[in-house]
């Protein structure tokens, strides 16, 4: 078969094709109005509600800090939690100013390296929020939340062994995610949003998207040899 | 132009160009809810890019190079989709599911598509359309020895995969 003959076949096809589709108007109205299905719109909606949250969390954590300035045990926990949310503020931001100059009406090769970029970027994002998390989210937030919301002294009611195994907890959990992600996350729950989760915490999605990277530079310098 | 106009030439533009929606939706997606969910994306960024088209270009590149832009984004994702519906009987292009009606070789074409890379895939379909390699060009953004060098190879892959079928 040759594709210069098929090729004629197609255009032929292609004149029958005006009488054939019946675009329904009510649903083109419809379609082209209703922005919050764009899935850029969407990530740019949930990035952006991620950020003024954690904006509001890091002037809560800054007049945490203030008032418990001299207590270091109270106010370093405070800290590691307010660089970890000064940390993912930062990647919000970069994220956002990478879907801004995303234009659909460039060219594709284009285009294409910067949303897989972009998917690389918030690959990267994801994975370091989840791990690092095991870290600050556990102990840090206990000793923080616990002061702050009710004035207990968590090292009191707990004891600091009990805090210290808790944040050892935190760090074993780093591995054993990665391991069990692997291992079972293409299993874990029917949800499209778990198995991305499980998918991106493995390296699977960022291996496709640093493949596909690779697949368009290629596409784009390849000439004839 | 105000928003009416606006509006109006949007759809008038858009009814003319159908084919291209058809033929991307066809070539990127399997199956009818696919290829429904893929229009309706396609159509959002045509309108939300509508405002900025200077038609410096066709309208027909322009609509080519946004349907595959959203069309190759929209076969990399994984994620859940929400698809506007009013009813199940509507749909945005009525006969997206009619290739009964397609002679035998261009459904073979059909599926020597669906088994290209979703850039690939881009290429045939502006080469079949007829466009001109500095066209393709143009709409992908790679040189136009790239697409020659892209297309001669396409022609030779499709001939070794159908030499056992009859000839056209």
């Amino acid at each position: 078969m040759d594709l210069d003959g098929l090729k004629e076949k197609w255009l032929e096809q292609d004149r029958k094709l005006d009488e054939t589709i019946r675009l329904n108007r009510q649903l083109l109205i419809a379609a082209k109005m209703n922005g919050v299905r764009s899935p850029l719109q969407r990530f740019f909606f949930l990035v952006s509600l991620g950020a003024s949250i954690g904006l509001i969390i890091l002037v809560i954590l800054g007049r945490f800090i203030h008032a418990h300035w001299a207590e270091p045990r109270f106010a370093l926990p405070a800290m590691v939690l307010q660089v970890w949310v000064i940390a993912s503020l930062a990647a919000s931001i970069r994220q956002m100013a990478m879907a801004l100059q995303i234009d659909y009406d460039k060219p594709i090769a284009a285009i294409q390296k910067q949303i897989e970029s972009l998917r690389v970027l918030r690959i990267r994002i994801t994975q370091w929020a989840l791990l690092t998390g095991q870290v600050v989210w556990w102990t840090p937030f206990l000793i923080v939340a616990l002061k702050g919301f009710w004035y207990v002294d968590a090292y009191q009611v707990f004891g600091t062994a009990l805090l210290s195994a808790n944040l050892a907890v935190g760090l074993a959990i780093i591995p054993l995610a990665i391991w069990v992600s692997k291992r079972f996350g293409d299993r874990m729950g029917r949800s499209p949003v778990m198995r991305r989760l499980m998918r991106e915490l493995a390296g699977y999605n960022m291996n496709a998207a640093t493949d596909f990277l690779a697949t368009l530079s290629k596409f784009e310098n390849e000439t004839r040899d | 132009m105000t928003t009416p106009n606006l509006q109006g030439t949007f759809q008038n533009e858009v009814e003319q160009h159908k084919k291209i929606l058809y033929k991307v939706c066809n070539a990127y997606c399997r199956d009818r809810d696919s290829r429904e969910d893929l229009a309706q994306e396609i159509m959002f960024q045509l309108w939300r890019s509508y405002g900025k088209f200077d038609g410096r270009c066709q309208f027909s590149t322009w609509m080519y190079r946004i349907a595959l832009n959203v069309a190759i984004s929209f076969y990399r994702s994984e994620g859940a989709r929400t698809r506007l519906v009013i009813s199940d009987e509507q749909h945005l292009l009525g006969a997206v599911d009619k290739e009964e009606r397609q002679p035998e070789e261009v459904r073979v074409l059909h599926e020597f598509i669906a088994e290209l890379d979703p850039l690939c895939k881009a290429l045939i379909l502006l080469y079949l359309d007829g466009n001109t390699y500095q066209e393709i060009a143009d709409i992908v953004g790679i040189t136009e020895t790239n697409v020659a060098t892209k297309i001669s190879r396409l022609k030779n892959k499709m001939k070794q995969e159908f030499s056992g079928i009859k000839q056209v």
